[in-house]
């Protein structure tokens, strides 16, 4: 089985990320960039399902600036086969609709059963990709999932619901979104990490991609940051003395929150 | 070389990691005694297939050595374990002491001076009987020639025997503040030959044998109360009539090295004051981090203490400690892809310089933190009592002292 599983450089996730004040957009300089999370654990499901099938390829597939190369050596190091990186600077601003287009693309010059990746990125939070990419590449749509078991071209999983979990079932090739709870990602090993830089990397303009310029970065974005604000600073907490009526006021804060 | 490289960078983002997740949220157990180093220390080397590496190493230096067996009568004189490349060992060294040195200690103590010398001295058959276990950390190691009356000295004043007995030896004595005493499985033990001539006892050859714990009169003992490093159990071990086997002598019983154990131990130091140096910028760097964020983010008089003069001159004087030790790291490292080594002089100087760096870097990031900084939780007060430990050991400071005038003077 040949998987594909695209994965994101996203800001440091514990550093205070900024927009630019020129484009909008996530300020990536300066930041430490890192794999997002999310996409450790599909990296990690790759790899198992590519170990327990015995053959096949795992590629990794970014779009990202040139720094993004960082995070496709992370990948490679777990054990990933091969990558392929869609960079340009065309691509700078680029929505959820915008990416999914230019990754579908990118698919389009990789053989593949199954797409793998994380169900959101930390940086935009949007966990719309996924769906996107079925659409445009008419793959079946399986998201959320918690568990992958593939026999021959048949993938079923278990899908994550705020009440439990409902099992879905589709054939290849199929784009798989998978959530935190589906395994432990392994730390790459040394000998894998001292492999990766010697593991194929094909770069792609988005010439060779075939994607058409005006359908990608701020430009072709079916969306736009219209404004921004900074978070406001923590206010003072309010604390509830006990008087007897602790646990009342308690539920009364909570409901007044809507949290309750 | 002024940097790490890509490579050795995504080791060190990789070891952070493990450190992170895997070391951090144990560091009070680890401390208390709670929770021993040895299952964190395999777990880092299983992950990381460091033991796999070090064992495919250890494979083709038999291999080699075999092959040139006849005409090489002279042990490997390979002082690394086969643990693969030395800056991934410095990494490992650096970023475990940023947590917790103990590890570092115990780890580098069973690899680096354990099966090092096992490695560097011994016969086919000895490497084969005790090194795979070690380097895989299925089994412990210790290294000892430290006693009660000798330390730095230990060579001239070592009371620890040996004498003649049937085909082997009958071992008597005790050693003391043995790293990994308490638990090792296999130890390395310096002895002086009492072979009944009138000889100067100072004089006296000394050997080197391997021991299995659990030998007929031979105590190791609980491990000591100290200061720092909690993590690395430290302790005694007593000698009472132990029959060594012949074959525990470490090297050929009729080659020159079998009767010279000062070579022997001697031959660790480069390597030892080194990872020393590696240790020390570990917690420089560390305090260094710790402080910089404290020094933003404490704020008194309406503004961060970081803003105040007396608090720059501390970040200052770090990063001023920061940028030699890192130097003298980086110029060894370098040194060793040309095919080089330090010379034993510049070796101690760094142990020197570094040790005593990082201890004054530690003392005060104490200072900085104030009352914080006293506290555990804010960890400064941990990487002061663990950086005390590297002026004393791997040849106290003052002995450098010695090895650097001798070697100017000479
Ligand atoms: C945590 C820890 C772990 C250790 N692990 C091991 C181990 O695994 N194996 C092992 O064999 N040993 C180990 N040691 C022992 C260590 O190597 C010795 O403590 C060290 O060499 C100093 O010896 P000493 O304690 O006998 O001090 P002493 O030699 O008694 O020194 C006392 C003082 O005199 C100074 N001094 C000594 N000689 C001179 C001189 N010529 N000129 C000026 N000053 C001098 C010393 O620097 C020191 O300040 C460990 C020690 C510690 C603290």
């Amino acid at each position: 089985m040949n998987i594909v599983v695209c994965v994101k450089q996203v800001p440091d996730t514990w550093a205070e990320k900024r927009l630019s004040d020129s484009d909008k957009t996530v300020d990536r300089e300066g930041v430490e960039g890192v794999m997002n999370e999310l996409d450790e654990y599909a990296v990690e499901e790759a790899l198992r399902i590519k170990e327990a099938g015995g053959d096949g390829t795992v590629t990794v597939l970014t779009m990202g600036p040139d720094k993004a190369v960082e995070t496709i050596r992370k990948a490679l190091s777990m054990g990933a086969d091969q990558a392929v990186h869609v960079v340009d600077d065309a691509l700078h601003g680029s929505d959820a609709l915008a990416t999914s287009n230019a990754l579908a693309k990118a698919l389009g010059t990789i053989e593949y059963d199954l797409v793998i990746l994380g169900v959101e990125s930390t940086d935009a939070r949007m966990s719309v990709i996924p769906a996107m990419l079925a659409e445009r590449t008419g793959a079946a749509q399986l998201t959320f999932a918690r568990k992958v078991e593939v026999s021959g071209t048949t993938v079923k999983i278990e899908r994550q619901t705020d009440t439990g979990y409902d099992v879905v079932e589709a054939s290849t090739p199929a784009i798989v979104s998978v959530v935190e709870k589906i395994n432990e990602p392994r730390y790459p090993s040394f000998k894998g990490i001292m492999a990766a830089k010697k593991k194929p990397l094909t770069t792609l303009t988005i010439a060779d991609a075939g994607v058409d310029g005006g359908s990608v970065g701020l430009a072709g974005s079916g969306t736009e940051v219209a404004e921004f604000a900074a978070r406001p600073p923590k206010q003072a907490g309010q604390i509830v003395k006990d008087e007897g009526d602790g646990g009342a006021k308690l539920a009364e804060f909570l409901a007044s929150q809507k949290l309750v | 070389m002024i940097e790490w490289s890509d490579t050795e960078i995504a080791i060190r983002d990789a070891i952070r990691d493990f450190v992170e997740k895997e070391v951090r949220p144990h560091v009070d157990a680890l401390e208390s005694g709670e929770m021993l180093p040895y299952p964190i220390i395999r777990k880092l080397f299983s992950t990381f297939g460091i033991d796999a590496m070090a064992l495919d190493g250890f494979k083709k230096a038999i291999e080699k050595e075999r092959a040139g067996a006849g005409e090489a009568e002279e042990p490997t004189s390979e002082p690394s374990a086969g643990g693969g490349d030395e800056s991934m060992q410095l990494l490992l060294s650096m970023e475990l002491c940023k947590a917790n040195m103990g590890l570092t200690a115990a780890m580098g103590v069973s690899l680096g001076l354990s099966a090092g010398t096992i490695m560097s001295r011994g016969t086919i058959e000895q490497k084969e009987r005790w090194v795979p276990d070690l380097l895989t950390f299925n089994k412990v190691g210790a290294w000892a020639i430290t006693e009660p009356n000798s330390g730095s000295d230990a060579f001239g004043g070592m009371t620890t025997t040996v004498r003649a007995k049937g085909d082997g030896y009958l071992l008597n004595g005790e050693k003391t503040f043995i790293t990994n005493g308490p638990y090792a499985d296999t130890v390395v033990v310096y002895a002086k030959l009492d072979d009944g001539t009138d000889l100067d006892k100072r004089r006296r050859p000394v050997l080197t044998f391997v021991l299995d714990s659990g030998l007929d009169g031979f105590t190791q003992s609980k491990p000591f109360k100290k200061m720092g490093i909690h993590s690395s159990p430290t302790g005694q071990l007593f000698f009472s009539d132990v029959y060594l086997d012949a074959d525990r002598l470490l090297g050929d019983p009729n080659g020159a090295g079998a009767q010279d154990g000062r070579a022997s131990a001697r031959a660790n130091f480069v390597t030892e004051r080194v990872g020393i140096a590696a240790m020390s910028l570990g917690v420089i760097e560390e305090c260094l981090r710790l402080c910089i964020d404290y020094a933003k983010t404490r704020e008194l008089w309406g503004q961060r203490i970081g803003d105040f003069q007396l608090i720059q001159l501390k970040l200052a004087n770090m990063e001023v400690a920061r940028i030699n030790v890192e130097n003298m790291v980086m110029r060894t490292v370098e040194q060793r892809r040309a095919g080089k080594t330090p010379t034993l002089a510049e070796a101690s100087a760094m142990k020197y310089y570094a040790s005593q760096a990082a201890t004054e870097v530690a003392m005060e990031a104490v200072q900085l933190f104030g009352g914080n900084g006293y506290m555990t939780e804010y960890r400064v007060e941990q990487l002061a009592r663990d950086a005390k430990s590297l002026m004393i050991y791997a040849g106290s400071n003052e002995v450098q002292i010695t090895h650097i005038a001798r070697d100017l003077l000479s």
